[in-house]
């Protein structure tokens, strides 16, 4: 299935409008959500090909939830989504998505850190495809 | 002998004492005389002679009679027994009560001489044994209290101790070593029980198994109850013995379960702290290289807004900067206040002073109801004015165009009572138990677009602790929340 439309989840808007403008510059079609509420709404009404979720938003796990939320739709298992992230370095709390294990209990299908660059984006949901 | 020898002689015969005395003294001893028994135990128990020389007939007294009271009360005293009626039984007898010797009357001055001699000899030696006997009880005695003194001390100190021989039997432990280890089976003579933590174990046995004396100590923290309920830091080291040698170790035992857990607490502060501090600058670096990036080619208009919006945020990063520098000095105490008479309203009107044009701008009404003959209170002005701005900031921002502000400061007792209610987006219900706590904003469709550092009621909170004072809120969604705070006043 090829990736046209994205759902953007981000309580930062300053950050959540750069990645909008950086994530359509390659041509795709972004939706964006400023809370972890918001997200799931937009995530029903707009059926998106692929999700990107800040993981500190309302609470410290607000992204997890929306994941898992996300993941037991149907479409949310057939979809990539990502979750982004600056925790890992501040914490010094490592989580990853390498293996199917940790996949199924964190539910999603990547890791990204936070500044977004672009082509990493890219080329996760290319591996997430493969897979 | 620097002293002069004193001697005391206790005889009926006139002749016979005076003659003695005389002869004693000119050999320079210092001589009492005593002319019948009863005159013989005043003298003999009063005083403490080195010498005395008893009379064995007396009409008042028998000389054993006497022999007896003065050994009694004086038992150093060394005495002869006098007599013309020598006999094998009396002899006997007065020694067995104690008299050293025996002199047969009448004497030559060279027999008493020798007596005296021999007499002092015996009395030094008997000083002497004295001395030593009292020296050894004494030290017997501190010896007792110094035991139980270190074991008493041992026994109450929080601290674990405990000792291990160098064959690493337990010698001794206290009672808290006992808590702490979470064990209930230590035993002197036994070596360390199975469930004592094994690391400590290890580290004890290396040092046992050393060939020579290790002057440091090794330490490391065990939790030894789960979820961290109890940590410990074990630290050990030898017991030293002779020069370079041990004579076991020795582990003390330290709960650090609360420096943990405030560790732990402080962590978790500098990485929110990290975690603020992050977002702002990410999102000017976004805007920045956005605005520079020549496949996005923003218009004109775009990089501009982004300008502002960039100085926005860094504004917001400095005032999250001056908070936390704020909350640090507050923390580590090195504000010096200023404590004097502070006249609230006036405090509050600078405070009104500087909102006045966010006032004006969202038409917001501020009624004041001050009392007439307000107390004024001993505070730092710098910190009450904190209280104030920060707390009217919050009424302002958070509050709806042409909304209301309240601000009642009253006397009470012995407080005063500040209330400042607004009119403005309130909390809900799940956000009232943490807006004392750094960091935490409120996020809803009102707060999206206010800047804050999440650290005011914070910094509010810690002023109002530190003079005793009481914060309280109410607050409804949508409606409004207000601030009571309350202020001893102090005489």
């Amino acid at each position: 299935m090829k990736i046209q439309k994205i759902l953007l989840v981000d309580d930062d808007i300053d950050l959540l409008e750069q990645n909008k403008i950086l994530i359509e510059s390659k041509g795709f079609n972004v939706i964006t959500a400023e809370s972890a509420e918001e997200g799931y709404e937009k995530f029903i009404s707009e059926n998106p090909d692929a999700c990107v979720i800040d993981l500190i938003m309302e609470h410290h796990d607000s992204g997890f939830i929306l994941c898992h939320k996300i993941k037991k739709t149907e479409l949310g298992k057939m979809i990539p989504v990502l979750i982004l992230t600056s925790a890992t370095y501040e914490t010094g709390f490592k989580f990853s998505t390498t293996t199917a294990e940790e996949r199924e209990w964190i539910k999603c299908d990547g890791i990204l850190n936070k500044p977004v660059v672009i082509e990493e984006l890219l080329e996760k949901f290319e591996e997430i495809k493969q897979d | 002998m620097i002293d002069k020898a004193k001697i005391l002689i206790i005889d009926d015969e006139e002749g016979l004492r005076l003659g003695t005395k005389r002869l004693l003294e000119l050999e320079d001893y210092f001589v009492d005389a005593a002319e019948n028994g009863s005159e013989g135990i005043k003298l003999g128990t009063t005083n403490e002679y080195d010498l005395a020389f008893i009379d064995l007939k007396m009409p008042d007294y028998d000389g054993i009679e006497v022999l007896k009271k003065i050994k009694e009360a004086r038992p150093n005293t060394v005495c002869y027994i006098a007599t013309a009626y020598a006999s094998y039984d009396t002899a006997v007898e007065a020694t067995r009560i104690g008299a050293y010797g025996y002199i047969p009357k009448p004497f030559t001055p060279d027999e008493l001489l020798y007596s005296v001699e021999k007499g002092m000899l015996q009395r030094n030696l008997l000083l002497e044994s004295e001395r030593l006997k009292l020296e050894r009880e004494k030290n017997l005695l501190e010896l007792a209290s110094e035991k139980s003194r270190l074991k008493t001390i041992l026994n109450s100190i929080a601290g674990g101790v405990l000792v291990v021989n160098r064959l690493g039997k337990i010698v001794y432990f206290n009672n808290a070593a006992l808590k702490l280890a979470d064990s209930d089976k230590f035993e002197t003579g036994k070596p360390l029980p199975e469930n004592f933590p094994e690391e400590l174990k290890e580290i004890a046995s290396e040092y046992l198994n050393a060939d020579i004396f290790i002057s440091g100590a090794k330490s490391l923290e065990i939790e030894i109850k789960p979820n961290q309920e109890l940590v410990i830091q074990g630290i050990v080291s030898h017991v030293p013995e002779g020069e370079n040698s041990f004579a076991g170790v020795v582990i003390v035992l330290r709960n650090i379960t609360e420096a943990k857990k405030i560790e732990h607490i402080k962590n978790q502060f500098v990485s929110m702290v990290a975690h603020e501090l992050k977002a702002p600058v990410s999102a000017v670096i976004g805007f920045l290289q956005l605005s520079m990036d020549e496949n996005v080619k923003l218009p004109e208009e775009k990089k501009l807004e982004f300008m502002q919006r960039s100085t926005t945020r860094l504004k917001s990063l400095l005032d999250l900067v001056n908070d936390l520098l704020d909350i640090s000095r507050m923390e580590i105490n090195t504000k010096q206040k200023i404590i004097e008479p502070i006249d609230l309203k006036e405090i509050l009107n600078s405070t009104l002073e500087l909102f006045s044009l966010d006032i004006k701008n969202k038409n917001i009404v501020v009624e004041k109801r001050i009392d007439q003959n307000l107390s004024l209170i001993n505070m730092d002005k710098s910190e009450i004015s904190r209280v104030f701005t920060n707390l009217i900031s919050n009424a302002v921002k958070y509050n709806h165009d042409n909304g209301k502000i309240v601000i009642n400061i009253s006397n009470k007792n012995n407080f005063i009572e500040i209330l400042i209610k607004d009119s403005g987006i309130g909390l809900r219900e799940e956000e009232r138990e943490k807006i004392f706590t750094e960091f935490f904003r409120a996020k809803n469709k009102f707060t999206k677009s206010i800047s804050g550092t999440g650290l005011g009621l914070s910094i509010v909170k810690r002023i109002v602790d530190s003079y005793n004072g009481k914060i309280r809120f109410e607050s409804e969604y949508e409606k409004g929340t207000t601030f009571i705070i309350q202020f001893p006043i102090n005489d």
